[in-house]
């Protein structure tokens, strides 16, 4: 078990690796220079003086090897690099903005696991029933709107028709609002893959048993079909990490709601390297940790699948 | 079931033919400003009204499906040719180069596909090219997976390992063996995601980096208009209801209800090592 954590630490560290590389590699080859750009911004002379002072100040004057080397050094140690546009440390710029993106993201993903059980069994417990119905109705609708426009259609249904919210706010209730949204989509699918699950484990011999042993079908469900459905889910909660961050950013623009990928959306025009490299590193530790922690709740919840471990 | 069927059906013509007609002709110019008609509720000349600067919505609303149109054809077309001819490459090729395509395409999983088109966005501007061009590249990793898997499974059937045995060609079994087999599969998957880059395209042009302003999009549209949500919410509800019904009419037709919400083979093999699917009997 401690190896196997090990191993899984090891090649999520190596392709952590690989995506920094990749990403500095895109960045540093971004047309335009932020130099140029910073000059224009400030007002600043545009002279040789000027410009190489800069440089050598953002440590853009080193081959690109050697300033890969020094960010990596540095993003280990937590010196994720001074922002070019703000001035500030980027650690700090993402600790001011990371606590709301993730309650926006995560927030929303645990609502959905949570919403999407009662969901989901509703709907297996009577096939083609009206929660089954229902469920579907809902997931093929969520898949179909974008979650910016189903925002901002409750911004007018909730803000201005019943004036239960304060649109563009900011506020806790627009928050709310936001990890609801995100919740919706993927509340939609996970019902739906939790449902075929435990309609996958009707036809098995061991959920007969039970029928046989005199279980009605809601506790055979639950007792019998119920954990691996749960894991069926989380499977699918992998997927829908991705699409969380998609979502995110777009609920942060539409509500203004200050996160990381609304401080990337700022940073992207002005090539503030650090930020966006920082975006990079921030968004796939999310996607790393999201998959060790499904696979890691998996292990636990099945064991049959610990057995095939080699 | 038929008549659903035909209902659909006809709603995916209707839309393809709007589409088409977008690219073409608009009832007026989509662009042209004439503040006297601010507002302007729908009328015969106007059939969904006009915008805050007077511009006819249902010409740029026309422009706009063109626009997507393109999007979802290109990301189509490059997730296809991409993810088959590299799953299928390396499932030939074998051994550390398999390996090195295979591990690289988990690598584009690991940053989202809409970050990868994101950052084109900001670099090359947004236009459907890019746009289309970015997010068929960033999501041909999960499509070579796919055909490689797909692939393997294919080379495993006896009618394979016949043709083998009686000395077909490697590119001959491929062409004439395999890729019949795999094709399909691998173009029902990309279809699947089709819906899905519909929304991704509306996002970005939403966030709006490096989009022209000039041209409209629906995602593009429903950012200028948000802030007259309040007085004309119609405004904000038309790009809204041509995304969803575009994005409904795709995943319909590539994803029958009745089945699940997503095809099965879906199967994300994320690059921390964790790629051994969940195994049961079923």
């Amino acid at each position: 078990m401690l190896r196997n954590a090990c191993a899984i630490g090891l090649r999520a560290a190596a392709s952590l690796l690989a995506v920094s590389a990749l990403a500095f590699l895109v960045i540093a080859f971004m047309p335009s220079d932020p130099v140029m750009i910073a000059i224009r911004a400030w007002n600043l002379p545009a002279d040789p003086a000027t410009i190489a002072g800069l440089r050598a100040q953002w440590g853009l004057d080193s081959p690109l090897p050697a300033r890969y080397l020094r960010w990596l050094a540095g993003f280990v140690t937590g010196d994720w690099g001074r922002s070019f546009r703000t001035g500030e440390p980027v650690l700090d710029e993402f600790a001011a903005r990371l606590p709301l993106s993730l309650a926006i993201g995560l927030g929303g993903l645990v609502l959905a696991c949570l919403a999407a059980i009662p969901i989901g069994f509703a709907a297996a417990l009577r096939p083609d029933g009206p929660a089954d119905r229902a469920s579907r109705l809902l997931a093929v609708a969520v898949q179909a709107v974008p979650a910016f426009w189903l925002g901002l259609v409750l911004v007018w249904v909730l803000g201005v028709k019943l004036r239960v919210i304060q649109p563009f706010s900011g506020g806790p209730s627009i928050v709310l609002l936001a990890a609801f949204l995100v919740a919706l989509h993927s509340t939609g699918m996970f019902a739906r893959v939790y449902r075929r699950d435990l309609i996958e484990q009707c036809a098995q011999p061991h959920f007969r048993t039970a029928l046989a042993k005199g279980l009605d079908r809601r506790r055979a469900l639950w007792r019998h079909g119920h954990r691996g459905a749960v894991y069926a889910m989380l499977s699918a909660v992998r997927s829908e990490a991705g699409w969380a961050i998609g979502t995110t950013a777009a609920l942060e623009v539409l509500f203004g709601l200050p996160g990381i990928s609304q401080f990337l959306v700022q940073s992207i025009g002005d090539r503030d390297f650090f930020v966006l490299q920082a975006y990079v590193m921030v968004v796939a530790v999310w996607m790393l940790a999201v998959n060790a922690t499904v696979e890691a709740a998996v292990g636990r919840l099945d064991p049959r699948w610990r057995g095939n471990r080699p | 079931m038929p008549a659903t069927t035909q209902r659909g059906a006809a709603l995916a013509a209707a839309l393809t033919m709007l589409a088409l007609a977008g690219a073409v002709w608009q009832p007026h110019d989509p662009d042209a400003v004439d503040l006297l008609l601010r507002h302007a509720a729908p009328s015969l000349s106007h059939p969904l009204g006009t915008d805050h600067l007077g511009r006819d919505l249902a010409s740029r609303m026309l422009v706009a499906a063109w626009r997507t149109g393109l999007v979802v054809v290109i990301v189509g077309a490059i997730g296809l040719a991409g993810g088959s001819v590299l799953g299928t490459v390396a499932a030939i090729l074998g051994g550390w180069r398999e390996r090195l395509i295979l591990r690289t395409a988990e690598l584009f999983i690991v940053v989202p596909t809409l970050v990868w088109a994101l950052t084109a966005a900001a670099l090359f501007g947004l236009s459907p090219l890019t746009a289309g061009a970015a997010l068929g590249l960033a999501g041909v990793g999960p499509y070579a997976l796919f055909a490689n898997a797909l692939t393997h499974r294919v080379l495993g059937q006896p009618f394979v390992l016949a043709a083998a045995a009686l000395g077909a060609a490697r590119l001959r079994l491929m062409l004439r063996h395999v890729l019949p087999n795999t094709l399909p599969l691998i173009f029902a998957y990309v279809g699947s995601q089709a819906g899905q880059s519909v929304i991704a395209y509306a996002s970005l042009a939403f966030i709006g980096l490096g989009a022209d302003p000039s041209k409209p999009d629906w995602g593009s549209m429903l950012y200028e208009y948000r802030m007259f949500v309040f007085d004309h919410p119609m405004l904000a509800i038309w790009p809204g209801l041509a995304i969803a019904a575009v994005t409904w009419t795709l995943n319909r037709a590539f994803d029958p209800p009745g089945e699940a919400a997503r095809p099965a083979p879906r199967r994300l093999r994320p690059a921390g090592g964790l790629s051994r699917g969940r195994r049961r009997p079923t």
